[in-house]
């Protein structure tokens, strides 16, 4: 090409959507201008009472910061709780993930109906937010670490069923094709070739619930629902700042340490 | 083989209805999506005969060879396997007869995760009460038919290996074990060496020119290569766009009969060459 | 065929000289039967301690039944309005939250992943970000009542720092998977740190982070309703309430409304991140062309 030809080379017309990307920005800034209006129930944003307060706020972080060790003793045993209940809750949650999974995963679920149902009903015990199950089971059955625990297997079977079997539905199964063609049923399949299959999978996301159920089950306790959260807010309603900081430290440690535990199993889980 | 084997021993034991004839009269195959993937095939094979179905891919052999288990269901025409119709069969039934068709892939299918014991206990799924395969607690007839099946095709020592652990080679013979211990009176392959280098294509196809010997297997075999087709089968059926364009000895088979059924000239890759 | 022709497969009978074949040793299984034996041992210990009353376990699901019929049998849909008014309060805070976070934790992300910012900034943030994660938010909007008192922006606020822990890891995860062979263009090219910035990395990371963004506000959905149950404000206050006052028809009312939003947000933020990552894939092999 010669270089006059390249002089009066023009770049063709950019293809932008602009009216297309000026809509999306209109809608999300009436959204959010919307979600800033109290009269329709919006949040009242009071940058005032940052300028005003902030000393509060500044002092409390300053008590955060010194945790009193003197108070540890009388932690470790709703503690201990939290962790029972993470265990027991993401142990249950586990066994009752192991068929429902299979039952919610096409590969394993060829049936359209049961899957859709499965998944559905998956859908909306996952909606509820954890702390919402807590505070109606503890209506229910009373206070303790039994609503905590159902309401930790409640979170975790939710969590385990919907990704696994999203999983375990985008991945390829050959040996499925083998195990029908030598006459299995669709049981027979699923228990010897899809679940060891999977096991990576499931054990995967057990491990990763007991994680979570630590740290869910460190607040449950707020509204009643057993462990070391009741603790912190006994604690927090007597402004002892620095007992709420000792505890939020034991459970930034106690997390920290189960992630590690689980990134070691799962790296000799594979 | 000695009459003390029980594979053989087993397979001699099989009802008249189990015998390893199958019967082909005008089947068609159309997918949901419209496409027929086989128009008016009529073929009758016998028990024992080792049979290759030659063809493009895309030629519908892959179908053909699927609807004798019914993985692929006929749309219209008649297909027996021994005296049963195969398109009459579901459920209870279905499953007895897929126990007596073996069939291998050319992915060979495996459970990669579980051990190559496991994978061959998968053959018998048909034959054993669901709850022993729910607690993975195989019978010891089972466990034994399973065992003599891995050392019939030489990988008995690998029977705890992982089966993702195994080479190309030694999976397909554990999906061979895996088949054998379903005690068929019918094989079926689908492309069972295209995954493999040529030395193991040579040796797997001689596995199974040994079944179809020694066990009097009928064993039907996909293969897209002519000289394997040549040399490990005695029988030919070509397919082009769904359509039987030959049926015959396959030693006799020329090769114009290859550029018809292919529908074009032969190339180097139809030939896998370096035979043993 | 003769079976000289076939050296790789055994000779036809040896079966008959050695007997029956039988499997090799089962390889070892100790290692994971002891981890299963100390697996299960934890589990026992767990349970004993939580000392949950077994015959009382036997009446639960009688009870919650009953409650389940309490709930759902004739939910009270007459304050179904002040429902609807409180659980925009909720989607709000959600939303305010989100945009804080996500406007806090792009730049900040960006700053924490390897090959972009310093050493000294990029170890720091990690820390700030992995100790954020491992505050509950409760804990955080507790802190920030203080300041604020119970509001439904105290609950925006602190829906917008919780967030930082995870979405700031997301972030620099994403600039970290995008960079690889990106940026070495631009650099070879003789770009700034700022100009790889633009040029290299937000084009790649940006479906990603705007699909994190969503994910973002359907997280905060939920977590908007558990702040509420602490005094916040919006949905989750009202469900407090009214099972403090054991109205479980409205209980039961509340609790679909909070069910069908959060199904409906998850339906329609799923479907806009899916259509940003199919609308990212044609893109990004355009750039490689």
């Amino acid at each position: 090409m010669s270089t006059h030809a390249q002089a009066s080379a023009t770049l063709p017309r950019r293809p932008t959507h602009r009216v297309r990307t000026a809509l999306i920005l209109a809608a999300l800034i009436a959204f959010s201008v919307a979600t800033c209006l109290p009269a329709i129930g919006g949040v009242e944003i009071d940058l005032e009472s940052i300028t005003r307060n902030w000393r509060n706020g500044a002092s409390k972080l300053q008590q955060l910061a010194q945790p009193n060790l003197a108070f540890l003793p009388r932690t470790l045993g709703p503690m201990l709780e939290t962790l029972a209940m993470a265990v027991v809750g993401a142990v249950t949650a586990a066994l009752v993930s192991i068929p429902v999974t299979l039952w919610a995963a096409r590969p394993s679920n060829p049936h359209t109906v049961t899957r859709q149902l499965v998944r559905f009903v998956v859908n909306i015990v996952r909606s509820v937010p954890d702390l919402v199950y807590a505070t109606i089971l503890v209506a229910m059955i009373g206070v303790g670490t039994l609503p905590g625990v159902v309401t930790l297997i409640l979170f975790d079977i939710g969590v385990v069923i919907k990704l696994v079997s999203e999983a375990i539905d985008s991945t390829d199964h050959p040996y499925l094709e083998a195990g029908r063609a030598a006459g299995g049923t669709q049981l027979q399949i699923n228990r010897r070739t899809v679940l060891p299959q999977s096991w990576p999978l499931l054990t995967n996301q057990w491990l990763y619930s007991l994680e979570l159920n630590v740290r869910i089950s460190a607040i449950l306790g707020i509204v009643g629902a057993g462990g070391i959260g009741r603790l912190l807010d006994e604690r927090r309603a007597f402004y002892a700042y620095e007992d709420v900081s000792l505890i939020i430290l034991e459970i930034l440690i106690v997390v920290v340490l189960i992630e590690l535990l689980s990134t070691t199993l799962r790296k000799r889980l594979r | 083989m000695t009459a003390s084997d029980p594979i053989t021993a087993a397979a001699g034991d099989l009802a008249p209805a189990a015998s390893g004839a199958i019967t082909l009269r005008d089947v068609t195959v159309t997918y949901p999506g419209g496409t027929r993937a086989l128009r008016g095939v009529s073929l009758s094979i016998a028990p024992g005969e080792m049979v290759s179905v030659v063809g493009l891919s895309g030629s519908g052999k892959s179908t053909l060879i699927r609807t004798i288990n019914a993985l692929v269901p006929i749309t219209s025409g008649r297909l027996l396997v021994g005296e049963q119709d195969v398109s009459r069969l579901s459920g209870r039934s279905l499953r007895e007869l897929r126990g007596r068709i073996g069939m291998i892939f050319q992915g060979f299918n495996l459970a990669e995760r579980t051990s190559v014991l496991s994978n061959v206990l998968v053959g018998r799924f048909a034959h054993s009460p669901a709850w022993r395969s729910l607690l993975g607690l195989p019978s010891a007839q089972d466990k034994q038919i399973a065992i003599e099946a891995l050392d019939s095709v030489g990988i008995l020592d690998r029977a705890w290996s992982r089966a993702g652990a195994l080479s190309g080679g030694q999976k397909q013979r554990v999906a061979i074990a895996r088949a054998l211990s379903q005690q068929p009176s019918v094989m079926l392959a689908d492309e069972p060496v295209a995954s493999l280098d040529p030395p193991t294509a040579h040796s797997v196809m001689q596995d199974l020119l040994r079944i179809n010997e020694e066990r009097g297997l009928t064993v039907l075999v996909n293969l897209h290569l002519m000289d394997l087709a040549r040399q490990y089968t005695t029988r030919m059926i070509g397919l082009r766009d769904g359509e039987m364009v030959f049926d015959g000895p396959a030693a006799d088979a020329t090769d114009q009969d290859f550029e018809a059924i292919y529908g074009r000239p032969i190339q180097g890759r139809d030939v896998l060459g370096s035979a043993p | 065929m003769s079976a000289a022709a076939r050296p790789q497969l055994r000779p036809p009978s040896p079966a008959a000289d050695r007997g029956a074949p039988s499997l090799p040793p089962r390889p070892s299984r100790t290692g994971p039967t002891v981890a299963a034996v100390i697996a299960g041992v934890i589990v026992v210990l767990a349970t004993i301690e939580l000392d949950i009353s077994w015959t009382s376990l036997g009446e639960i699901p009688g009870r919650v039944a009953n409650y389940l019929v309490l709930l759902f049998a004739e939910p009270n849909w007459e304050k179904l309005p002040r429902a609807l008014f409180e659980t925009w309060r909720s989607v709000s805070m959600a939303w305010l939250g989100a945009i804080g976070c996500v406007a806090l934790s792009i730049p900040l992300g960006i700053l924490a992943a390897r090959g972009v910012g310093p050493a000294w900034v990029r170890l720091p943030l990690r820390w700030l970000f992995a100790i954020i994660r491992a505050v509950p938010e409760v804990v955080i909007a507790l802190v920030l009542l203080t300041v604020t008192g119970l509001t439904p922006f105290t609950g925006a606020l602190a829906l917008g720092i919780a967030g930082i822990g995870t979405q700031g890891k997301w972030v620099y995860e994403t600039v970290e998977s995008v960079q690889e062979g990106a940026s070495e263009a631009v650099r070879a090219a003789g770009g700034s740190t700022a100009e790889v910035a633009r040029w290299a990395l937000w084009p790649a990371a940006a479906p990603s982070l705007m699909s994190f963004a969503l994910y973002r506000f359907e997280i905060n959905i939920r977590t908007s309703a558990v702040l509420g149950l602490i005094g916040a404000g919006g949905i989750g206050t009202m469900l407090s309430n009214y099972t403090n006052y054991r109205e479980w028809d409205t209980v039961g009312m509340l609790l679909i409304v909070v069910v069908v939003i959060t199904m409906l947000i998850d339906l329609i933020s799923g479907s806009i991140r899916r259509r940003i990552m199919e609308g990212a894939r044609p893109r990004v092999v355009d750039r490689t062309r």
